[in-house]
């Protein structure tokens, strides 16, 4: 009779699915999960900071991001996702030789993208907008641009305050970096700005003019950062690297963000890559056949939900 | 019978290679409606462009998640996993918005005469 309940339960009860598929289903819906706290954090702190200041939250030209990249990345997505979903086509179809030709599109598609964000990561690099690295704070101008609210003075100095120690930070940073830039070949003229800039900070020079009768204090972190930023871009129109760290208010945060989402998505994108290398061997030693039609339609799931993720990662960091 | 297995597969063909086209078509299309908001061109607001390209980054998750994930045909065996879970996705943001995103700002007209933060004033 036990028996007689038992083989009746399996066959009527549970989700008409592969298991697999099921238990993927169930792995991606953690993964949904985990990239949303990603990108809902993101969605809150930016629009947590004050939108209709003189300071608001970068945007992707002042963090170096260049929106064409990121859509050049998105279309190879995209032709990957094409790809893996006709390679699970040919192996239900029991083409194996087409399986391993797209298989082997999607590995090198993935690879570009890789390739892409590395070149990214990079330029994030030489321009040091890194986490912890950027100043926090510029001078807030005289008058504001249209549409935007002058702090009141009071709340200049209580976001100054609470600026300070990150700006001292900033300030010995860019120091060292003025140090280094004066022992590298530049031209002439940005050196003479850097010379000067570096002047300006030292509070012994400051010393010596206050002997000569003319007393002129050091900057402070927001007149650093202001006058850094005029360098960098004369440097970048002059076509010179220079490696000094700009000042972008909320710089860190976004670079933090920023690195964090496209962080994780890189590395399940590598993942990703993993498993199609497996393929590819299991084909290469013959142990491929249409009997893997399940585990490839498995791995173009994952690879698809690694598409859908960027396909909103691509407009939050590049476009809005 | 196998002519219309056949046909079968080569409709499942031309369906991707469409969402392929529309996908492409459509990042084409958020990329040109950022462009149109630049400052320097405003040739439609930001607020227009950020709707057009939020709009097609959800039709083109729609169109990868029906068609390339097969939930079109699997739809009502796995919803019960994606409703609750989307909805959990969304209560995540939202829980957080009222305490962060609405508060006042530093920088943001006061609602009430303005009362500085010191009292010196």
């Amino acid at each position: 009779m036990t028996q007689a309940v038992h083989e009746h339960s399996e066959g009527h009860m549970g989700i008409p699915l592969p298991t697999g598929k099921v238990a993927m289903w169930l792995f991606l819906v953690t993964e949904i999960m985990f990239f949303t706290a990603l990108i809902g954090t993101y969605i809150i702190l930016r629009h947590g900071t004050p939108a209709n200041s003189p300071h608001a939250w970068p945007t992707p030209h002042q963090v170096h991001l260049v929106e064409w990249i990121g859509a050049l990345n998105t279309f190879v997505l995209i032709c990957s996702s094409f790809t893996v979903v006709l390679a699970h086509h040919a192996a239900v179809k029991g083409d194996m030789k087409t399986v391993m030709r797209h298989i082997g599109i999607t590995l090198a598609l993935g690879c570009v993208f890789l390739v892409v964000k590395a070149y990214e990561y990079n330029a994030k690099f030489q321009h040091d907008i890194l986490p912890g690295h950027i100043g926090e704070s510029l001078p807030y101008p005289e008058k504001p641009a249209e549409g935007k609210i002058q702090l009141a003075e009071s709340q200049a100095i209580e976001r100054e305050k609470h600026d300070h120690p990150v700006g001292m930070q900033y300030f010995q940073r860019v120091k060292l970096q003025l140090e280094a830039i004066k022992k590298s070949s530049i031209p002439a003229e940005l050196k003479a700005e850097c010379e000067k800039l570096l002047d300006d900070m030292n509070p012994a020079s400051a010393a010596a003019q206050a002997q000569a009768g003319a007393f002129r204090r050091p900057l402070n972190p927001a007149e650093v950062g202001e006058r850094a930023n005029e360098i960098l871009e004369k440097a970048e129109k002059a076509g010179v690297a220079l490696h000094l760290s700009p000042a972008i208010p909320f710089g860190n945060l976004w670079s933090s963000c920023y690195f964090a989402m496209t962080g994780f998505h890189a590395l399940h994108v590598f993942g990703g890559l993993v498993i199609f290398v497996v393929i590819l061997l299991m084909g290469l030693v013959g142990k491929l056949g249409p009997q893997h039609a399940n585990m490839l339609e498995l791995t173009g799931l994952y690879w698809h939900f690694v598409d859908i993720v960027w396909i909103f990662l691509f407009p939050l960091l590049y476009l809005v | 019978m196998t002519e219309t297995h056949d046909d079968s597969h080569d409709m499942r063909v031309k369906a991707y290679f469409s969402v392929f086209i529309a996908l492409s078509i459509f990042t084409a299309v958020s990329f040109v409606a950022n462009w149109a908001a630049h400052p320097e061109r405003a040739w439609i607001t930001p607020h227009t462009s950020f709707a057009i390209i939020l709009g097609v980054a959800v039709v083109k998750a729609v169109l990868v998640g029906m068609i390339f994930m097969h939930l079109k045909f699997d739809w009502g065996r796995v919803y019960f996993v994606i409703i609750p879970i989307s909805i959990m996705a969304m209560m995540m943001m939202m829980v957080l918005m009222p305490d962060i995103v609405i508060a006042w700002q530093p920088g943001q007209e006061p609602l009430e005469p303005a009362v500085s933060i010191t009292g010196t004033r």
